[in-house]
């Protein structure tokens, strides 16, 4: 059954980009749409919208690189690493847990080394590759998604963002001890 | 909040650097001023022309581990050195480090004067009866402020790597830009709208049900369940043009943007692909066994995420920030 499930889902992702331009662009041609012409239109934003994210990408990478290379994470690490010891979070799998909404590279990064030394299938393994597949990079998305539209004020974006990596990193390591303990 | 969250990671990176670069003063785990032993298996010997001794240098791991005081190595070292004699007689050796050099050299090269050499004086050079080995002591460079090196570098590297990230996008936002202002004049949109509507009206009060940013923000979260990220961004971002049109006072983030981006940031995803790559590249028995888990911690971090929004958009602090 799972395996069934992650071939149907596979296959899924491989096709649903060409059928989406099949239907969208089948759909506009059928609506008698300049499809063409109106591509173009809407492509023409493409540049600006990139152009426009990298002040706030630069900011929020840079400070997150800082960050990084200066070894906090080590100090933070050994700070809080008892605490979360306590809700059964192997203290291997806290830099994941830490690293996931600063550095989509960083966490790969780490999951892929915490597999080398632990194994894949151990408890270490499935619960960093759970908890890397629990959230997303916050910190990059806030970014990026307020830096389109030209947002400084970003209200209530950052803590709610934070409330969610928290539930998500929790629940990964309560489900991951309950099945595989 | 933001800003302090920013302006936290630079402060406490430079902090935590000097702290860090203090400790190594005192401690010397680069043995700063002592003198490593070691054999020098001699290739070339200096001859009438010039006065250099070309060779391997070699140590045993235990040596190495001993001298640094710490288990930095389990291979034995051999390092490919020139060692020059200046027209004061005081020698200099230069080491090639290359990825066969042990981690803690080529550390210690990266702060070092020259990037992929690790220089060092020579105070003593014994050669055996045979000219084929000799002794050496030497002394590499002092090496000082690692950290803070590492953060001032990590702060250019990073914000030529963001440079990259946004023109990559650029190629594939147009593409998807493209195609989704063809669905929107072909009134595709507003078919996939409609039939959310019920739950896109709760999740997003604020936006008529039939407005384009709800059909964006719809594509945007399907593309990330099925993890298609290259797709999912280019959505996200023209549903965030979308949202802003809507928006009463520029420049701040409006609950329904929050609440959208609570939804990305969950990253609710129903094949978590790259985990499961890089699982079965590290040899798992069963790469696909975290989809589950992965699901139940994705589905908890959105519902917190999308609970959170709705209840922090209430406090009055948040709420001014909205008036105009």
């Amino acid at each position: 059954m799972g395996e069934f499930l992650k071939s149907f889902i596979e296959v899924i992702s491989l096709i649903a980009i060409p059928l989406m331009f099949l239907v969208f662009l089948g759909w506009g041609l059928m609506k008698k749409v300049k499809v063409y012409e109106v591509f173009v239109e809407g492509a023409k934003d493409g540049f600006n919208v990139a152009i426009r994210i990298i002040p706030y990408l630069v900011a929020m990478l840079a400070a997150i690189g800082m960050f990084r290379a200066s070894g906090a994470m080590e100090l933070l690490i050994s700070i809080i690493s008892p605490v979360t010891s306590l809700i059964g979070m192997p203290p291997e799998t806290l830099p994941m847990a830490l690293m996931r909404p600063l550095s989509g590279s960083g966490s790969l990064g780490i999951m892929t080394e915490l597999m080398k030394v632990h194994g894949p299938d151990s408890l270490i393994g499935i619960m960093a590759s759970t908890m890397y597949g629990s959230s997303e990079t916050t910190f990059y998305v806030i970014a990026v998604y307020f830096g389109t539209v030209s947002i400084k004020n970003t209200r209530h974006a950052v803590p709610t963002g934070i409330i969610a990596d928290v539930a998500g990193m929790l629940a990964a390591v309560w489900i991951v001890n309950l099945l595989f303990h | 909040m933001l800003n302090y969250i920013w302006i936290g990671l630079i402060l406490i990176g430079l902090f935590v650097a000097v702290g860090n670069d203090i400790t190594d003063e005192i401690r010397n785990p680069y043995r700063n001023g002592q003198p490593f032993e070691a054999t020098l298996i001699v290739k070339k010997a200096p001859s009438g022309i010039r006065a250099t001794w070309e060779g391997d240098i070699v140590a045993t791991p235990e040596a190495f581990n001993a001298y640094y005081g710490a288990s930095r190595t389990a291979e034995q070292i051999s390092q490919p050195v020139s060692i020059s004699t200046g027209a004061d007689g005081a020698a200099s050796l230069s080491m090639m480090i290359t990825d066969a050099s042990p981690a803690w050299w080529r550390e210690m090269a990266k702060s070092g004067s020259s990037k992929d050499r690790l220089i060092g004086r020579v105070v003593l050079l014994v050669p055996a009866a045979d000219q084929q080995t000799a002794r050496v002591q030497v002394v590499f460079e002092s090496i000082r402020f690692v950290k803070l090196r590492a953060v001032t570098q990590a702060a250019l590297d990073y914000a030529g790597l963001a440079v990259n990230i946004a023109l990559g996008l650029i190629g594939i936002m147009a593409l998807w830009l493209g195609v989704m202002k063809v669905a929107e004049e072909a009134g595709l949109l507003q078919v996939l709208t409609r039939v959310l509507t019920p739950v896109t009206k709760r999740l997003f009060p604020e936006i008529p049900p039939d407005h384009p940013a709800v059909g964006a923000m719809i594509m945007n979260i399907a593309a990330n369940m099925l993890g298609l990220s290259n797709a999912a961004t280019p959505l996200g971002l023209k549903a965030m043009e979308e949202l802003n049109k809507l928006n009463p006072k520029v420049g701040t983030a409006t609950n329904a943007m929050v609440t959208f981006l609570a939804i990305n940031t969950g990253g609710l995803i129903i094949l978590p692909a790259t985990a499961i790559a890089v699982r079965a590249a590290a040899g798992s028995a069963n790469p696909g066994i975290i989809i589950g888990t992965s699901i139940v911690g994705a589905g908890c971090a959105t519902i917190a995420g999308v609970t959170a929004s709705k209840l922090l958009q209430r406090l009055p602090r948040y709420k001014k920030a909205m008036e105009a």
